[in-house]
């Protein structure tokens, strides 16, 4: 059964259409990411998702509820990760998880709860006395004090260092193992690649793709791109013919684009083994997500710049 | 005991934890009004003062005064701040995103600043009493608890509603003291405002601060009939009551503007 389905979502301000037809369906323990640039939706579509806002069209159901009227029943079985927001500074780790817990039905154990963020140092600290992450890894505890069934997570990683990512990347990882959805915006390629199963992208308040970050946008079966750098005094002409395959020469920096590279590198390497040349920074590479994302979303400009 | 009686419990007394851990609320709200009082109390000793046309000595006029302009400070501006505090760094936010009820958890905030004002109540009555011999007697005591009563009801409610107005909670200790410090001056808090200019005392009758500080003073004049209420008093506070509710259902928001 889908934990969220959506279906012609619409939201418009006054005049302006922030949302426009939106559908989608997110399975129960599927990791889903909403991916899209800042201002194409993303966060007002959230936050329909979430109850926070009112839509103007379309069908919402999560976890059965229409968000929008499903008041206590609904908000017990969610937890929600916001980008920034505020907890009351002078109450502790331990008073604010067992405060914000005792709104829920069932509440997870605090101390369980300060050990899945790895917070146990700071259990009798002031929240002011908290630093960026670590306040942002209690927002998760917060998240998950009601034993949710899902999980929305906004951004959740904007801001961390990478050991940071890591870490808050493994705690999700451990959600899915519990069986929880997650909903997670970002606009991270590498954090949507790492942790969802399957991913939307959203621009200028329309879906333009959805699927797996590995076919997303038909990047599965893309062309492939061989890169190499030609040592000096060998002339290009003297590259061997590729049947099938785009040749595109900047200098000595050669690129083959092709839908045979497994063929085509090896008639390269092949040739450059005969001829004792040094074929330098070699590489085979499918379109990144981030290309793919960049040609949908409409930002063709960054995609020629990399 | 019902679930959100319960939580509403509960709330109230996570709410009175911050409030007293934070040190610069509960020194400004609390603490500044009682030095007030010692600090005025030892400037002008206890010469006679005119007061609804007889000679009435200072202290008796402002201890009363002193626990009507606390009660301001303990409810209205400590509501103001706090909640638009709250609004802008989210946290109201956060807690819409919760099963709480919302009623429970203004409930909250609003139990725990009423519980400020009686402790500071009850402080400024003992210090009264012990200090400086100044106390209602039991004759004139349902006044005194009535004035309480209908000032902490009128201020916390104008506490919820201007917080709405208030752009941010950096600016909201400014937006509250200039509101309360001149209000407090023209309502006879510091000194009576028997022989100041009319007009003065008209703007001043036109706000809620007036009627609480000058019903609290009549409760603990000498000479107050049994029970100690002044229908005049008493009567525009209540209507400032139900302008305060009204004002708090109309105006009241839980997420920041723009």
């Amino acid at each position: 059964m889908a934990v969220i389905e959506v279906r012609g979502l619409g939201k418009s301000y006054g005049g302006t259409q922030a949302v426009r037809d939106v559908s989608f369906e997110v399975a129960e323990g599927e990791v889903f990411a909403l991916l899209g640039p800042n201002g194409a939706g993303k966060t007002t579509a959230t936050e329909i998702l979430e109850g926070y806002r009112s839509r103007s069209a379309g069908e919402v159901s999560v976890l059965g509820h229409d968000p929008a009227t499903g008041g206590r029943a609904f908000r017990s079985r969610i937890g929600i990760v916001l980008q920034s927001c505020g907890i009351v500074e002078e109450l502790t780790v331990a008073e604010t998880v067992a405060m914000y817990g005792s709104y829920y039905p069932r509440p997870r154990p605090t101390a369980q709860l300060i050990e899945l963020v790895e917070l146990e140092e700071k259990t009798s600290a002031r929240i002011r006395t908290l630093s960026g992450g670590q306040r942002r890894r209690l927002d998760l505890a917060l998240a998950l004090v009601g034993d949710p069934d899902l999980i929305f997570l906004d951004e959740p990683t904007t801001g961390f260092d990478p050991a940071a990512r890591r870490s808050a990347w493994r705690t999700i990882h451990n959600l899915c193992a519990l069986g929880k959805t997650v909903f997670l915006t970002t606009h991270f390629m590498d954090e949507a690649q790492e942790l969802a199963n399957r991913v939307a992208v959203i621009a200028a308040g329309e879906i333009v793709a959805t699927g797996t970050p590995a076919d997303l946008g038909g990047r599965g079966s893309a062309p492939a791109a061989i890169t190499f750098t030609l040592p000096m005094g060998t002339p290009v002409a003297d590259l061997p013919a590729i049947a099938d395959a785009e040749i595109a020469i900047a200098g000595n920096d050669v690129t083959f684009v092709t839908n045979a590279p497994v063929a085509s590198a090896y008639r390269l390497t092949g040739w450059a083994l005969d001829h004792g040349i040094e074929l330098e920074h070699f590489a085979v590479t499918q379109p990144s997500l981030e290309d793919v994302y960049l040609r949908l979303t409409g930002d063709a400009d960054q995609v020629t710049a990399r | 005991m019902n679930r959100d009686v319960r939580l509403l419990l509960s709330q109230v007394r996570y709410d009175q934890r911050a409030f007293w851990r934070n040190r610069t609320a509960a020194f400004f709200t609390f603490l500044l009004p009682v030095m007030f009082l010692v600090i005025f109390a030892l400037l002008n000793g206890n010469r006679l003062v005119p007061f609804g046309g007889a000679q009435v000595p200072f202290l008796t006029l402002f201890v009363p005064g002193i626990l009507a302009f606390g009660i301001v400070g303990t409810t209205f501006s400590n509501l103001a701040i706090s909640i638009a505090g709250l609004r802008q760094t989210g946290v109201l936010k956060r807690v819409q995103g919760t099963p709480l009820p919302r009623w429970v958890y203004l409930g909250g905030l609003i139990g725990s600043a009423v519980l400020t004002t009686l402790e500071f109540s009850l402080l400024v009555l003992v210090l009264g009493r012990i200090a400086y011999g100044v106390q209602p007697r039991l004759a004139t005591a349902p006044a005194l608890v009535l004035m309480i009563v209908l000032g902490t009801a009128a201020m916390s409610a104008l506490g919820l509603a201007i917080s709405s107005i208030i752009p941010n909670g950096d600016a909201a200790p400014a937006v509250t003291n200039a509101i309360v410090l001149p209000l407090s001056f023209f309502s006879g808090v510091w000194f009576p405002t028997d022989e100041a200019p009319k007009a003065l005392r008209l703007i001043a009758a036109t706000f809620p601060l007036q009627p609480l500080a000058h019903g609290l003073q009549h409760a603990f004049l000498p000479s107050a009939a049994a029970p100690g209420l002044t229908l005049f008093d008493t009567g525009r506070l209540a209507v400032w009551v139900a302008v305060g509710v009204l004002a708090a259902l109309r105006w009241f928001r839980w997420t920041q503007r723009g």
